[in-house]
């Protein structure tokens, strides 16, 4: 079983509690235009903001899962649940992200690597009129949409497929889907405590790689690992790593 | 919109009290009349002096967001430099003051003891890397100019000595531009001498006889930026027809604004 598998069955289930109408699915391989770069233009001041998403005076949530099981990813699948980026009226949103990857090859080696390629990559999206402030450490992201953009019609779909063309540029990157929450604080908040328990097996695994000489009897993350079979095997993978060196 | 294409770095030093930080509102106060400009004003001035004279509110200073990152460095023994210089950019950026085009960022006091270079170094990138979003670079410094280098660029494009006409104030002014080519204080393309208060042209004229500073231009003591001062409005307030703003009206125009 993978290292996130529990989590992103989590993610499923939270996502089941919104029906009907409170939920809203695009497909990236229908966005029809490109939507042009910022380049190096992509500071979105105050004045000239038209909808703010997650500031620091609103929740935020944003993380990363990835899973060895294509059956876990639905390709190029973008689900809004929440008011759109032209439907805020004016307020801003509490914002809730979750990337989901599906790919192979994550080991011992690589694992971690991997992990903050997919970090830069998923914040890593250059559209012009969108900015993003960004902090992995607080699993937080702050996003400011231009007045203009909106006038132009940038919404999450063209958002969520930008965003998964430029994780799937990555090679082992097999299927990438996007889940953008912003109905409300309460669903960001139940987002963020899922997140939580994404953020204890990140930190297990920084651990891991972090600090060779770690003695896992006085580890706090020890629990982890050995519940986690991924975590457990990318501890042993690397233990032999080292001591082959 | 980049002036040439890159972003414009301007740093105002000079003697205590000749008036840079009424010098760097008056540019600012300028500048912000362009709305194809995004400017960012820095105060490097502990008492963040320019604040003030901006009627600008003070979140948060560099130093408090570095005594926070230092706080949560310790809850987390080893932190990756990515993880950490996304949170320090985020903090950074909670920490300005928009205005209408532009953002305010005060430094605030010199770092407390402890050694953090990697903290310290890591703000400076960021400073850097926040700036290069910005169209232009408005640097309030200190007296001493290497305190721009060390706590906010290592590099201007251009360098404003503020003077008023007393030998004192150009002697000092002459003083950073020496530490500035011999000591290489912070790397600049082009520095030149702002004289303040001046009564008039001959009186300019008469300090510039003195100095081999090139004179980036002069401006005329001004009741209208006295009263502003005393009543505690902000310079971003004052008319558009005043004697001294005009004087920094041809000054920017010099620098190519």
């Amino acid at each position: 079983m993978g290292m996130f598998e529990e989590v992103l069955h989590e993610v499923r289930e939270f996502v089941k509690t919104f029906p009907g109408e409170g939920k809203r699915e695009f497909q990236s391989r229908d966005i029809p235009d490109r939507w042009p770069s910022g380049g190096s233009g992509n500071l979105v001041l105050a004045a000239d903001t038209g909808v703010e998403l997650g500031s620091p005076r609103e929740e935020s949530v944003s993380f990363a899962l990835w899973s060895e099981s294509d059956h876990a990813v639905r390709d190029g699948a973008i689900t809004l649940i929440g008011p759109d980026l032209g439907e805020a009226g004016g307020r801003d949103l509490p914002y809730g992200k979750v990337v989901l990857v599906a790919g192979g090859g994550f080991d011992g080696k690589n694992g971690y690597d991997r992990y903050r390629e997919l970090e830069r990559a998923r914040y890593d999206v250059d559209l012009e009129g969108y900015m993003i402030r960004a902090a992995s450490l607080y699993q937080r992201e702050w996003i400011r949409i231009s007045r203009k953009a909106l006038q132009k019609g940038l919404t999450f779909r063209t958002l969520g497929g930008a965003l998964i063309g430029r994780l799937k540029k990555i090679e082992y990157v097999r299927k990438a889907e996007v889940l953008f929450v912003t109905s409300s604080t309460e669903d960001v908040r139940k987002l963020k405590a899922i997140a939580g328990k994404a953020a204890i097996l990140v930190g297990a695994m920084s651990k891991i790689f972090e600090e060779p000489r770690m003695d896992c009897d006085e580890c706090e993350y020890r629990p982890v690992c050995d519940e986690v079979t991924a975590l457990k095997k990318m501890r042993e993978s690397l233990g032999k790593e080292r001591r082959k060196r | 919109m980049k002036i040439g294409g890159k972003t414009r770095r301007i740093a105002v030093c000079g003697k205590g009290g000749v008036g840079k930080t009424s010098m760097t509102a008056l540019m600012l106060k300028h500048l912000s009349g362009r709305k194809d400009l995004k400017i960012l004003a820095v105060d490097a001035d502990p008492a963040v002096g320019l604040a003030w004279v901006l009627d600008v509110n003070v979140k948060k200073t560099v130093n408090d967001l570095r005594n926070e990152i230092i706080e949560k460095s310790r809850d987390r023994e080893k932190i990756a430099r990515q993880e950490l210089a996304e949170a320090v950019d985020y903090k950074l950026f909670d920490a300005l003051t928009e205005g209408n085009n532009f953002a305010f960022l005060a430094i605030g006091r010199p770092e407390s003891e402890g050694c953090y270079c990697r903290v310290n170094d890591l703000l400076k990138e960021i400073i850097e890397s926040l700036s290069a979003d910005f169209d232009v670079v408005l640097i309030d410094g200190e007296a001493g100019i290497e305190q721009v280098n060390r706590r906010v660029m290592k590099e201007v494009d251009d360098l404003v000595l503020v003077s008023d006409p007393s030998a004192k104030g150009v002697r000092v002014a002459e003083a950073l531009w020496n530490l500035v080519r011999e000591q290489n204080a912070v790397a600049c393309s082009r520095a030149g001498l702002v004289l303040n208060r001046v009564r008039d042209g001959e009186e300019a004229k008469g300090v510039m006889e003195r100095t081999s500073l090139e004179l980036f231009g002069w401006i005329p003591e001004d009741e209208r930026l006295r009263r502003q001062d005393v009543e505690g409005k902000s310079f971003l307030d004052l008319p558009d027809d005043f004697p001294a703003g005009a004087a920094v009206a041809g000054i920017m125009r010099k620098l190519g604004f």
